[in-house]
């Protein structure tokens, strides 16, 4: 198990988060399902699996609150056998990022519930407001870019 | 949005399949699947209907490998065709990096091709993105079709493709022209994070 950051802010709430509240899985991403950050997965296509997952449960929960509450639903809790999910959003200054978390019986829904809302307040006060980085690949990708393709569709 | 992470040097981007219904949007990603090796795809999940139409997404991880020394990462989504399903499309266009527009060559699906073009049109102004700025191409699906059925590339580009971006006769059922769609995508999208100001070439 290993924690894996796409943006370096998410470490620190994340790692509390897990330590504190003794998840097995943990993913924090955009609402269009991108990944922030995650503990626990393996395979790097499986979190990106369980993010577009997550996205679409958030996105579509949030618009049946609107039609039967008026309001968007904005946290879930489903408890299966084994293993609980529970997923969640985290309120930012321009929007909001969701959560994902799944736990078993080393844990439980007060424990997660409880250390989730510090999980929101650390990541509220670190989350940059916005994306100031400036991606920069080297002008002569394509070359790579078409061997790797050709690769993948067994083209060479 | 790209994600790039200059720590680790990885990148994630969002490839969304976009056209009307029944045009070859899950067959796409179904030949993508069929062909790539399992060490470097997840699971293709397909949220579905009961008779296989898309009723949310599907989707399909990939990892390109190392490009320009960054672990490169697509996701690719398809949206659900049907008009009724505008909400859904909107939702999953949500922080695309690129577009690949599907489009049935049939002469009877003109008009639906012309639709859900506009219909992209209008999602990614409501998302705040300028279509002439975001990654795009055409690809005309069915080219195997009977020729009496399907109009040719020359008409197809002449009704659809007003924007001048790369386009691609397609069979996506035996393979033909899915690849190169793929390629041609991907290109404008790491074009766009090798030359963030300079727009699409």
């Amino acid at each position: 198990m290993r924690f894996s950051v796409a943006a370096e802010w998410v470490e620190l709430p994340l790692k509390q988060f897990v330590d504190e509240a003794r998840v097995q899985l943990a993913v924090l991403l955009y609402p269009s399902g991108q990944v922030l950050g995650q503990f626990g997965f393996g395979r790097s296509v499986d979190v990106m699996t369980a993010c577009a997952l997550s996205a679409a449960i958030t996105a579509s929960s949030a618009e049946l609150g609107r039609m039967v509450d008026g309001t968007p639903f904005t946290d879930l809790h489903y408890a299966g056998r084994d293993k609980q999910l529970f997923l969640g959003q985290v309120p930012i200054a321009d929007g909001a990022l969701v959560f994902l978390t799944v736990f078993d019986d080393e844990s439980s829904l007060g424990l997660v519930q409880l250390f989730f809302r510090e999980f929101c307040a650390v990541t509220a006060s670190v989350v940059p407001s916005s994306n100031a980085e400036t991606p920069a690949l080297s002008d002569d990708f394509e070359r790579e870019l078409n061997h790797n393709l050709a690769v993948l569709f067994g083209r060479q | 949005m790209s994600l790039v992470n200059y720590a680790t040097r990885e990148i994630t981007c969002k490839i969304v399949y976009y056209g009307p219904g029944r045009s070859g949007k899950t067959t796409n990603l179904h030949y993508i699947y069929s062909q790539v090796p399992s060490n470097r795809k997840g699971q293709m999940v397909s949220l579905a209907t009961q008779t296989d139409r898309t009723l949310f997404f599907d989707f399909l991880p990939i990892d390109l490998g190392v490009i320009s020394g960054f672990s490169t990462r697509f996701q690719l989504y398809t949206v659900p065709g049907q008009v009724y399903y505008q909400t859904t499309r909107k939702l999953v266009l949500h922080g695309a990096d690129g577009v690949v527009f599907v489009a049935d060559s049939q002469a009877r699906q003109l008009d639906e091709n012309m639709e859900s073009l506009q219909d992209l049109h209008a999602n990614l102004a409501d998302h705040g993105v300028d279509a002439r700025r975001l990654p795009f191409v055409m690809q005309y699906n069915k080219q195997d079709l009977p020729a009496d059925l399907i109009l040719g590339v020359p008409e197809l580009e002449e009704q659809l493709n007003f924007r001048g971006v790369p386009s691609f006769a397609a069979d996506a059922l035996h393979g033909r022209g899915v690849f190169e769609s793929l390629r041609a995508l991907s290109e404008q999208v790491l074009r766009k994070l090798s030359n963030p100001g300079g727009g699409q070439r």
